[in-house]
């Protein structure tokens, strides 16, 4: 029996064929959950999802787009957002 | 509203949030814009139209814009043009210069090997030593040192 920790469905299974040839059973931790929008909630794009560990590794500019509000609001709603700045 | 001289704030984007005119009308979908964000075609769509509008020629150059961006308290786009400078870049060898390498090559060749030899003369004169040290010894005590030679020699 594998320990109480791996029986539990909270780490990700992973196949991984291992250098002798045969497949064992790895596990992982799971991803964290998609980025959403902070005003509609919608899943925002171009950003990625992945541990910190892996997020720290890279530049900036890939992990969010290069727009004002970029990585906290979808483009949606920052157009409406700037439309209703310059209207008021 | 899409007219020569509007100003208008681009939603879309990068430059998102600024300020910039109407420099030509390209089609009935795209324009040039210039301004705060960089001088660029752009679509209708991207585009919010504000209430004022500059008086420039057609296809106005960025000085101009400069310009009348300065009387409306703004501030256009200043970029700065990246200084040329020569890539390092490897240069073939001439024929001349290839002889050379060859030639200092072997001398260097030439040299290595007459470093071996003198190694290879140490090493003997080294066991001479040896043997001269034994010599010594079987001088000084016959005993142990006869069984040592006698087993050698087996």
């Amino acid at each position: 029996m594998p320990e109480p920790y791996k029986r539990s469905r909270t780490l990700r299974r992973l196949q991984v064929k291992v250098p002798g040839g045969r497949t064992a059973l790895h596990y992982k931790k799971r991803k964290p959950g998609k980025a959403k929008c902070s005003k509609c909630s919608a899943i925002l794009k171009g950003v990625p999802r992945e541990r910190p560990f892996k997020m720290v590794n890279l530049p900036k500019t890939k992990k969010r787009p290069e727009r004002p509000y970029g990585g906290n609001l979808c483009s949606k709603c920052t157009r409406s957002l700037i439309i209703e700045k310059s209207r008021s | 509203m899409i007219e020569i001289g509007r100003l208008c704030i681009k939603i879309a984007g990068r430059d998102a949030g600024l300020k910039c005119v109407i420099v030509d009308i390209l089609d009935n979908k795209f324009v040039l814009i210039d301004g705060q964000t960089r001088r660029r075609k752009c679509n209708i769509l991207h585009l919010e139209p504000l209430k004022e509008v500059i008086k420039i020629k057609k296809n106005a150059s960025h000085e101009d814009i400069k310009k009348e961006f300065k009387k409306l308290n703004l501030k256009a786009r200043d970029t700065k043009p990246k200084q040329k400078t020569d890539r390092p870049r490897k240069q073939r060898k001439t024929s001349k210069q290839l002889r050379d390498q060859k030639t200092e090559k072997k001398k260097e060749k030439v040299i290595s090997k007459k470093k071996e030899k003198p190694e290879g003369k140490k090493e003997e004169s080294l066991e001479e030593k040896a043997s001269l040290s034994e010599k010594d010894k079987k001088e000084k005590s016959k005993k142990p040192v006869k069984g040592k030679t006698e087993n050698k020699n087996k």
